[in-house]
């Protein structure tokens, strides 16, 4: 029979290839150090009250992941309550609970182990045990018989890491969601998984939302600082070239080769940072890096600077036919970032306002900044290119 | 595949071929003028189709080498015309080590250090890129100080320069030149445009003259009475010229009418023109009418010399090559064309020696002022009818005045010169017209003393009126050009 830590890994996994499904990891972590307790407890090792989760029984139950955490929790100094264990072992033991229950599901042919580009995937070998697993739990959330106690603690499993949409229809979820919340609150250790969760989320949703109100006001910041200067230096009359012979600044920035080359090569360097930073984001070692946040930061401060090198380059003088295609993309890249920028960052203070949709504002802005910064690349190799041959 | 590889792969499949076609452009063949990084200036508009007159560096030529050959390209059309200046900044002066200390303020050795092309952001007027106080930089110090060595100009600032001096052709500015023309009258005794009146006084021998019957044509070209009317009328007739010797010029004079009627052209080029009249031919390509026939002009180029440097086979179909060709270079001029103010109604076929002389009347009188008036609209154009010179022209043509009295656009724009004996017309309107000062002695000193001239051609708005009126500007240099020959206190 599998463990509960067993069952839940496996109705995690997708059906077709075996990556593991979008779940909040604080969730499955919470998800994953519920089960093993529950395990320990239908193995009579633990029993566990409102305010105290005793050891009952100090012998191994044979299985190494369970004896593990039956060793820690006995050789615990303090009794702790259930919540409190549930919040320990997902922070400290949630890795090698996964871990050692897949490892078991493999050695059990149930699963394969495989790698693709570098990320471990867990296929299964013909998908019959997670479907026999999803059977059983439609058939009793659906039914109105009094459930095995067993079937109590896989459904509040379930519910804590969201798995209902995979396993029931829209309609059947929502017609079986007050059995659902009712059989949740039956186990105990279940409703304390539940609990930690939503005191997790909780905790980790006000964390977010300090720092991202933080962020915010960076990004609204930053963005509108170069929006307004992109707009202003657009629609301001054009700084003439000085009138008097010398060698002003003004007249090196926009009339000496060299300097020329230097701000060009310098507004693309900037240009290449920014593009970077709202690339790296998304990807998985930025999240070692630091908060995700800064990278968005960091994006929208490059943007802005290059609005300056961007003056320092041209005087914002639009150019002539191909350069100035590339202007006025460069500018639409700029202009629809900072505007994209701009209802990011204030995207609560546009909520009080009344303006609930923000997210969809943002998407239009978006899609001109992407396509104006896709035909970028072009434009610029040829401006080398004509620069360079004649 | 993801959105997000769609758009990353679409980008790049982009990038490529938009890159591709730009190298195939600049290095193989095509229409480049979406490359064009700037408008062309007025000078060179005309030229915009073939790069390579100016840019002849090879490709990717480090920046001194692409610098220098561009420079190169400039004298094969202006040196000519620098030499015949006197150039007072000449590139060969400031090529000596002597001058090296200069090279950091003005690199007068490059025309390119003042005149870059592309930038009408920077253009001033004569396609000038620096600011207009650019003396300042060599004459503001040290002996070339120009406050400490002339006293008269103790105080200017380096803004009013232009308005005595040209960077270039000073030829009726110098100081000895200035002295030696003072105190004249505003107008001559005899104002009389020397040269012109030669050359409206010149006749053919009157053996030499053929008629109607002595030329030799297919009959339908002669079935147009006016056409032969116009011929008969023409100096042509007078000095021999029959329809065969520009219509059939392979033929010998005294040929057989069927070698006639079989080598006949009806429409000759401007290279039978040139048979008789040389200079004035050569002189047309080098001026604003007919620069697009200039000898130094680029050829278009070999699409399979561009694949060969790319490393490509070269040995493409016919089809595949001449779709990669340059488009061929406009031969001629059209007025459309034209920067200056143009008539809605001016012709609209090619610019040759018949758009203004008509090929059959060879009517000089018609080219030397209806004809520009056909096409120009500006406002030196329109003043001209009703001004005093425009009488004076009336009044030559009348046969009430002399010869050489009478001012039409070609006495000014078309300056008569005198080669080997003979009175020719430049045909380079631009040899006389931009700086504005070139016209003074070719023309005006003729007819008036040098500082009205100065004067007038100083006063914009008497330009604009076609010098109908008196200068209401005074240019002081040879007032201070006297001064320095004759201080005031030398006799003591």
């Amino acid at each position: 029979m599998l463990t509960f830590t067993e069952e839940i890994l496996l109705l995690l996994l997708g059906e077709e290839d075996g990556a593991f499904l979008p779940v909040n990891s604080n969730a499955f972590e919470c998800a994953l150090a519920g089960a093993t307790l529950m395990d320990l407890a239908f193995a009579l090792r633990i029993d566990t009250d409102l305010e105290s989760l005793i050891v009952l029984n100090e012998n191994p139950t044979g299985l190494s992941m369970l004896d593990r955490i039956l060793a820690r929790i006995a050789a615990h100094p303090e009794v702790m309550d259930a919540q409190s264990w549930v919040r320990l072992l997902a922070r400290e033991e949630a890795n090698t609970i996964r871990e050692q229950a897949l490892a078991s599901l493999v050695d059990r042919g149930i699963l394969e182990q495989r790698e693709r580009r570098r990320v471990e995937h867990y296929p299964m070998r013909d998908g019959t045990a997670q479907r026999e697993i999803k059977l059983h739990i439609r058939e009793v959330v659906l039914a109105d018989d009094i459930p095995d106690p067993r079937d109590v603690v896989r459904i509040a499993l379930c519910d804590a890491c969201s798995i209902f949409p995979e396993v029931l229809s829209d309609r059947e979820i929502e017609q079986a969601t007050p059995r659902i919340r009712q059989l949740r609150i039956m186990d105990l250790i279940g409703r304390e998984v539940a609990g930690a969760i939503a005191a997790i989320q909780r905790t980790m949703l006000m964390a977010v939302r300090t720092r991202l109100a933080r962020f915010r006001k960076y990004v609204l910041a930053l963005a509108a600082i170069g929006g307004i200067a992109t707009l202003a230096t657009v629609l301001v009359p054009r700084i003439p070239v000085p009138d008097r012979f010398g060698p002003t600044l003004l007249e090196r920035l926009w009339g000496d080769g060299a300097w020329q080359e230097w701000s060009g090569y310098v507004l693309l360097a900037l240009s290449v940072l920014g593009f970077a930073a709202a690339s790296v984001r998304r990807m998985r070692f930025a999240a070692k890096m630091g908060d995700q946040n800064w990278w968005r930061v960091m994006h929208v401060g490059l943007g802005m600077s290059c609005v300056l090198l961007l003056f320092v380059h041209t005087g914002f003088r639009l150019g002539y036919n191909l350069n100035a295609v590339l202007m006025g993309c460069y500018l639409a890249a700029l202009i629809s970032g900072a505007f994209a920028g701009v209802l990011m960052g204030g995207a609560t203070q546009l909520r009080r306002f009344g303006f609930a949709q923000v997210g969809k504002l943002t998407r239009l802005p978006m899609r001109v900044h992407v396509i104006a910064l896709c035909t970028l690349p072009a434009l610029l190799v040829i401006h080398l290119l004509i620069v360079y041959l004649y | 595949m993801s959105r997000n590889a769609v758009i990353a792969t679409l980008s790049t499949v982009g990038t490529l071929v938009a890159v591709g076609v730009v190298v195939v452009l600049m290095m193989v063949g095509g229409d480049r003028r979406a490359l064009l990084i700037g408008a062309t200036t007025d000078a060179h508009h005309q030229l915009e189709l073939s790069c390579e007159t100016c840019h002849a560096a090879p490709a990717f030529a480090d920046p001194e080498t692409a610098k220098s050959e561009l420079n190169k390209t400039c004298q094969n059309c202006h040196e000519d015309a620098l030499d015949d200046a006197d150039d007072s900044h000449s590139r060969k002066r400031f090529r000596s080590p002597r001058m090296a200390a200069y090279w950091e303020k003005v690199d007068a050795r490059y025309c390119t250090s003042c005149h870059v092309e592309h930038r009408p952001d920077i253009t001033r007027a004569s396609a000038v890129t620096v600011a207009m106080d650019f003396c300042v930089a060599c004459h503001s110090e040290g002996e070339q100080d120009i406050r400490t060595t002339r006293p008269s100009h103790e105080g200017l600032s380096f803004d009013t320069c232009a308005g005595c001096h040209n960077y270039h052709d000073n030829r009726a500015l110098y100081e000895d030149f200035l002295v030696r023309h003072a105190g004249q009258p505003w107008l001559k005794p005899e104002p009389v445009h020397a040269l012109s009146a030669q050359y409206r006084a010149w006749k053919p021998p009157e053996e030499s003259a053929v008629g109607p019957g002595g030329t030799m044509a297919p009959a339908a070209a002669l079935a147009d009475s006016t056409i032969v009317a116009h011929w008969a009328g023409s100096g042509h007739a007078a000095a021999g010229v029959t329809c065969a010797s520009c219509h059939a010029p392979d033929v010998a004079d005294d040929g057989p009418q069927r070698d006639v009627e079989a080598a006949w052209i009806d429409a000759p080029s401007t290279s039978v023109c040139r048979d008789c009249h040389r200079q004035e031919v050569r002189t047309f390509a080098l001026g604003r009418h007919g620069m697009r026939q200039h000898p130094e002009l680029a050829e278009p180029r070999e699409p399979g010399q561009g694949l060969a440097k790319l490393g490509l086979d070269a040995t493409l179909p016919e089809t595949i090559l001449a779709s990669l060709s340059d488009p061929a270079p406009p031969t001629h001029m059209h007025a459309a064309e034209a920067r200056l103010p143009m008539r809605t109604d001016a012709p609209t076929e090619p610019l040759n020696c018949g758009t203004c002389h008509d090929s059959h009347a060879v009517d000089i009188e018609h080219a030397a002022v209806a004809a520009c008036a056909a096409c120009h609209d500006d406002a030196h154009t329109q003043a001209y009818f009703g001004s005093p010179h425009h009488a004076l022209w009336l009044k030559e043509q009348a046969g009430e005045a002399a010869l050489g009295t009478g001012v039409s656009c070609a006495t000014c724009h078309m300056v008569k010169g005198k080669r080997r004996g003979k009175v020719t017309t430049n045909h380079n309107q631009n040899d006389s017209l931009r700086p504005n000062e070139k016209m003074i002695r070719p023309v005006c000193l003729d007819c008036h003393g040098l500082a009205f001239s100065l004067d007038s051609l100083a006063d914009t708005d008497l330009v604009s009126r076609n010098f109908t009126g008196r200068p209401a500007v005074h240019v002081e240099s040879i007032e201070w050009a006297i001064q320095r020959a004759e201080p005031p206190d030398a006799g003591r």
